[in-house]
């Protein structure tokens, strides 16, 4: 058994910028120490505690999704998620809902390409029963064919919903599918439909052993609690748990993409749609800084070039912006623009490609650098300012960066992002080569199809 | 896309959030003080210090909402509000983002049916140059031709690609075809024709009658210094200058009587997306907090009624809920869900039999120490933050709640019955009288959705606007 108690504390990220610190010195209440502990199995517990509001926020953070699946039982990891609420040994079928919300608690999960991450939300009172049912489910998950049958077709509409009937998600699909030709990142999170008819259950008690190893997993506890008893609790219900190996590594590196691919999806809609992948690193990789204030500098709010070029000045796209999740191996930067009616997105994307142009050929002014840094330091007070923001955060470093004190590291690390280092990142990754393109193009009379 | 997570059990937030507007925790929750303060140019000034981030909130209210959008241009108080950012009389468009995103600040601001907000966010120390943004657009705003023709241009394909998701323009949809010409029928955000008919003279028209102080509540929360930070906003908006808004008279909807249907024909549509419902009830309801408990029992929760049966019982769709927007006067009380097309009859079919079943048997006991249950616990977390906590003084300054709203709310859930339950949903649950919309492949669903209204309207998605038909 092991266990530290650090004080890192949230405001040492503020002094590091050396923004705030009257504010964050006024503030004893901010300074939340994070408690860690590893469980005997292997499981890893962090605790902040913070009295606030009488509530908890409690993630768990399994380290599985659509990377560790396979061709033909794609979404998986997805599907797994939702049967994890679909009752255990003492919380049976519809149990866990009805009795987490009739002491005061709600709770939801997300799956992501790399993880399966669990969220309860609830009053303190509520504490010993969640833990009752957390253990209950890692342990005694039920397979029931009448559930898992009804199940996937809840998923299948869930597939409708945000991606059949949503461009943005069929077009977004597609682009993974084209860019990765190697890697897990090329199947949809949800999962292909033809897959999520097909599932066996030898499939899911397989891919529920593999992935739901205490010691494949981080619970991170925030809000009205002391770690001693979080501690406690953990010792008492989920200690007891045996470890066992954890899903096979991920061996499959995607090859270097050698020239621009592109998409094109015809169906019926409004409006056209643009999104530009590029190749990025992982996140646990020195060049995560420099490209989040390239990003930043490139598409945050209305005065980044983007926005300012696209819809201020030339007027062709309603929106543009860019995003990279958190990943384990190297994943994809994502622009998204939204063209205006009867603009061909291809000027959209002549205007982009010029204005990533002018960051590989010219520094970026020092206004713009210090901007960038102002918006990650807001940002950062954002996720902070609620027990459930602050779970998600210290969980995303401690999963993604191996280390939740990393987040105590940013504000040094953005500090040290230098003029330099954002034109080499923009050099490096957004080259054509590097990019695949994928443009949706209103089909309304089906022509495409004859 | 990626960034959106696949969530096991969305229960669309944006919709609970009227649902559960009030509730209490046990022993500890109460509104933080604040104060109250009246200039003499009549803008009442709304202060909280509420520690935690160094960030400082700001949520104004403009007394005037897209209800008051005179007839046929939609969309005048939206664009307004989105106008005020886009020139003033010392900052280009450019300059104000400039200004703006330099300190990490945000600012929004938008109209409701009610009311226009305008909301920002910046840390403390930059609370001057804040304070000099906000006051900037909301006091000066300019509206150059060339800023208002852009803003509407964009808006008017906004539309058009917000159709491209049939749960994005569901509830639009639905608030035409219930309240027909009432206001509250309005698309506030206007639509493809309305937005065109909306000149530059309309607007500062409509800001310089309504943007002023006696028109207006401006709720403060953060962290800061009370005393300076009044003088601050003291200096700032006190030579604001006076002047009486047009009242603002909203009729009293009334209920739809029988049953009627629209179909909003989406030919790739591989899901049938609906709501059902019919008028409710006031945000100043005497029955509004028993309301909300029996609606989070109904339709408020994973393990709610409603999407036990349609959800985690049948697996007809992803989610099911229902609830009641209160607004000025009676807002829509609606029940949602979606499902694939094959299964459209059978779900509406649930639906409406789960609603049934309300009226016939009431709550279970269970059912209602659940809901009261839940909507104390799940209360904290929504007056977190000095955003929520501006935002909500605000709200119910214009309302006109008092703290209490939230103070007496335990006792007032506590006080809820299995037999004033009973009343309850007698009262305010439609049962006979009920109005339909549907999105999805018309030419799949058209015959078999018939049987549930006398009256059946049908219109393509393609067509600009939302319901009533522009002739």
């Amino acid at each position: 058994m092991r266990i530290t108690k650090r004080l890192a504390v949230i405001g040492g990220f503020v002094c590091a910028l050396g923004l705030a610190t009257l504010a964050s010195a006024q503030n004893e209440a901010q300074q939340f120490p994070v408690a860690t502990k590893t469980l005997k199995n292997g499981m890893k517990v962090l605790v902040q505690s913070d009295h606030s509001i009488p509530n908890v926020a409690l993630y768990i953070f399994y380290r599985i999704g659509s990377r560790n699946e396979h061709p033909g039982t794609t979404g998986l990891s997805h599907f797994f998620e939702h049967m994890m609420f679909n009752g255990a040994k003492k919380y049976g079928p519809g149990d866990l809902d009805k009795v987490m919300e009739a002491n005061g608690g709600e709770n939801n999960a997300y799956t992501t390409q790399n993880t399966t991450v669990y969220q309860d939300w609830f009053p303190r009172s509520a504490l010993p029963l969640i833990f009752d049912i957390e253990a209950d489910r890692i342990q005694y998950l039920q397979f029931d064919p009448k559930k898992i049958a009804s199940e996937r077709e809840v998923v299948a509409s869930e597939r409708r919903l945000r991606t059949d009937n949503d461009n943005g998600g069929l077009l977004d699909e597609q682009l993974w599918a084209t860019a990765y030709i190697a890697h897990p990142y090329q199947w949809p999170v949800v999962g292909w439909m033809s897959d999520i008819e097909q599932w066996t259950m030898d499939d899911l008690k397989h891919h529920f052993e593999m992935g739901y190893a205490p010691n494949n997993a981080t619970m991170v506890v925030v809000g009205d609690v002391t770690s001693d008893e979080i501690f406690q609790l953990c010792e008492k219900y989920i200690e007891p748990i045996p470890t066992h190996a954890p899903p096979p590594p991920v061996t499959t590196i995607e090859p270097e993409q050698l020239g621009e691919r592109r998409l094109v999806v015809h169906k019926p809609a409004e409006l056209p749609l643009l999104m530009i992948g590029y190749h990025v690193p992982k996140t646990n990789d020195p060049d995560f800084y420099a490209l989040n204030i390239l990003r930043t500098v490139l598409f945050q709010g209305e005065s980044s070039r983007m926005y300012q070029r696209l819809v201020d000045k030339d007027q062709i796209a309603l929106d543009v912006s860019a995003f990279v999740q958190p990943s384990f191996d190297p994943t994809l930067a994502i622009v998204v623009a939204q063209p205006k009616q009867g603009i061909d997105p291809a000027k959209c994307e002549t205007a982009i490609y010029e204005e990533l142009d002018k960051s590989k050929s010219a520094l970026i002014s020092d206004q713009e650098l210090e901007k960038a840094k102002n918006i990650r330091l807001v940002e950062f007070y954002h996720e902070m300012r609620t027990i459930n923001g602050r779970a998600n955060t210290i969980g995303t470093y401690e999963v993604f960066f191996g280390d939740y004190t990393r987040l105590f590291d940013a504000a040094k690390n953005y500090s040290a992002v230098t003029k330099d280092d954002v034109q080499r990142v923009a050099k490096k990754y957004f080259g054509a080569n590097n990019r695949t393109v994928a443009t949706l193009i209103p089909d309304n009379e089906g022509k495409a199809k004859q | 896309m990626r960034t959106v997570n696949y969530f096991a059990k969305a229960l669309l937030a944006a919709c609970l959030v009227f649902v559960f507007c009030a509730a209490g925790s046990a022993q500890t929750l109460k509104l933080p003080p604040h104060e109250k303060i009246v200039l003499k140019n009549g803008l009442t000034l709304l202060v909280m210090e509420k520690h935690g981030v160094p960030i400082v909130s700001f949520s104004a209210i403009v007394k005037t909402g897209s209800a008051a959008d005179p007839a046929g241009q939609d969309g005048l108080a939206t664009i307004t509000a989105g106008l005020l950012r886009k020139g003033t009389q010392k900052r280009t468009a450019q300059q104000f983002a400039g200004d703006l995103d330099f300190i990490g600040g945000s600012f929004d601001a938008g109209a409701d049916t009610d009311y226009t907000t305008i909301s920002a966010e910046f840390l403390t120390k930059d609370i001057d140059r804040g304070l000099d943004l906000f006051t900037d657009a909301v006091l000066h705003a300019s509206f150059p031709q060339a800023e208002v023709d852009k803003l509407l241009a964009q808006s008017i394909d906004g539309v058009k690609a917000s159709k491209d998701e049939a749960e994005a323009v569901l509830g639009t949809y639905y608030a035409g075809y219930l309240y027909g010409a009432h206001p509250y029928g309005r698309s506030g955000g206007g639509d493809e024709l309305t937005l065109k008919r909306i000149q530059r003279d309309a607007i500062v028209k409509f800001y310089s009658a309504n943007y002023v102080p006696s028109n207006t509540i401006l709720a403060v929360a953060g962290e800061f210094n009370p005393a300076e930070l009044k003088k601050k906003l003291e200096d700032a908006f006190g030579a604001w200058p006076a002047k009486s808004a047009p009242p603002v008279a909203i009729p009293v909807p009334s209920a739809a009587k029988g049953k009627r249907l629209l179909l909003v024909d989406k030919s790739d549509a591989t899901q049938t997306y609906f709501e059902i419902g019919n008028v409710g009830v006031s945000a100043t309801d005497p029955d509004r907090v028993a309301i909300r408990v029996v609606n989070t029992a109904f339709g408020g929760t994973f393990a709610s009624i409603l999407n036990t049966a349609l959800r985690i019982d049948s697996g007809y769709t992803y989610g099911a809920q229902s609830f009641f927007q209160q607004q000025k006067v009676a807002g829509p009380f609606v029940i949602g869900s979606f499902t694939k097309n094959e299964t459209t009859v059978p779900a509406i079919d649930l639906a409406l039999k789960v609603l049934d079943d309300l009226h016939k048997n009431g709550l279970t006991q269970t059912q209602l120490d659940t809901a009261k249950k839940y909507i104390k616990g799940q209360f904290p977390p929504r007056i977190e933050t000095s955003g929520q906590l501006a935002g909500r003084i605000a709200s119910n300054e214009f309302y006109g709640l008092d703290d209490n709203e939230i103070n007496q709310l335990e006792a007032k859930i506590d006080a809820v019955t299995l037999d004033s339950a009973k009343q309850i949903i007698a009262k305010h649950f439609p049962n006979e009288n009920l109005v339909f919309v549907l999105i999805g492949k018309a030419d799949e669903i058209r015959p078999a959705v018939k049987k549930y209204a006398a009256t059946m309207d049908e219109r393509k998605i393609s067509e600009p606007g939302f319901w009533p038909p522009v002739k």
